[in-house]
């Protein structure tokens, strides 16, 4: 590729590689920039609870029941893990990750089911779900309280 | 893209800014057209809740969504699927069931085939409408739910 040439006695001002260069090189730059700060949706699987057919017989495991009150509180097996405000759960994560190790060395599978108050906000329901996936829990079951 | 010309003298071939600027345009086009249709795709209305640990989209599965936004002052949940709005979640059944049969017929022998429901509701949602959602993919007979979120706050 050769540079155009700028005649100055034609008047006539010639195309410039170097400045576009440069425009090209800044919002290259831009870009690059912003594909960190950029907002990427993730996902968090779980599968409703079914019935399968066996041809032997099955063993039933104990199932770890999560309660998450409307407040936000947060409690496994009846015990509160964490403060309300708490969106990390380092409590829970680190008591679902020893019942995670327990139970792979029982080989059994672990079973949580998640009961939230109606009341109680979506995000708290995804902060415990994050929790299980961070223990890699996968027999996750998610239900609502029935107010009677 | 165009050749790289020459001059009538058959000299050296010059720079020609015609066909450059034409590439610039069709890449331009492209991403606006890519940019403009992934904010298609995002309801505006819905903050997703933050997952620092979530999986990564796998955007290869048959899949069908639902939005559940959440209207604060109002107090109101409202569900939305195929750009309809719907206030009630029964009326969502009949859609899934639907969904689930045309989808099962795009689904080609993959790494998971089973059809799924990806839930995106707003952080603020009370739980019971997300249940009620996660219940009428039940009642059609969808197992497979993922709950859609966000790796940043």
């Amino acid at each position: 590729m050769r540079r155009l040439e700028n005649n100055p006695n034609e008047g006539s001002v010639g195309f410039q590689i170097a400045p576009m260069i440069d425009v090209v090189f800044v919002i290259m730059l831009f870009f690059m920039v912003m594909a960190g700060a950029v907002k990427v949706e993730r996902e968090l699987n779980t599968t409703l609870p079914g019935t399968a057919e066996t041809s032997s017989s099955a063993d039933f495991v104990d199932e770890q029941i999560i309660t998450i009150a409307e407040s936000g509180e947060v409690a496994l097996n009846d015990e509160t893990y964490d403060s309300a405000e708490n969106h990390l759960l380092p409590q829970l994560k680190a008591t679902l990750m020893r019942l995670k190790q327990n139970a792979d060395a029982a080989k059994t599978p672990a079973l949580v089911t998640i009961i939230s108050d109606p009341a109680a906000k979506y995000s708290r329901t995804v902060d415990v779900l994050d929790a299980l996936a961070v223990a890699q829990i996968p027999n996750v079951t998610f239900t609502v309280s029935v107010e009677e | 893209m165009a050749g790289g010309g020459g001059s009538a003298d058959g000299g050296e071939p010059e720079f020609q800014i015609a066909p450059m600027i034409d590439v610039l345009l069709v890449l331009l086009v492209f991403f606006m057209t890519i940019t403009s249709a992934q904010v298609l795709k995002v309801d505006k209305t819905i903050t997703l809740p933050y997952a620092p640990d979530a999986q990564k989209k796998d955007s290869s599965r048959a899949e069908a969504v639902v939005n559940v936004r959440w209207e604060p002052t109002a107090k109101k949940a409202s569900f939305v699927y195929d750009d309809k709005v719907y206030e009630r979640s029964a009326d969502l059944t009949p859609l899934f069931k639907s969904a689930l049969q045309t989808g099962q017929k795009k689904i080609t022998a993959g790494q998971n085939p089973a059809f799924r429901i990806v839930i995106r509701g707003d952080r603020e949602v009370p739980a019971i409408y997300v249940s009620q959602a996660m219940n009428c993919a039940a009642e059609a007979g969808i197992s497979d739910i993922s709950f859609s979120t966000v790796n940043k706050n």
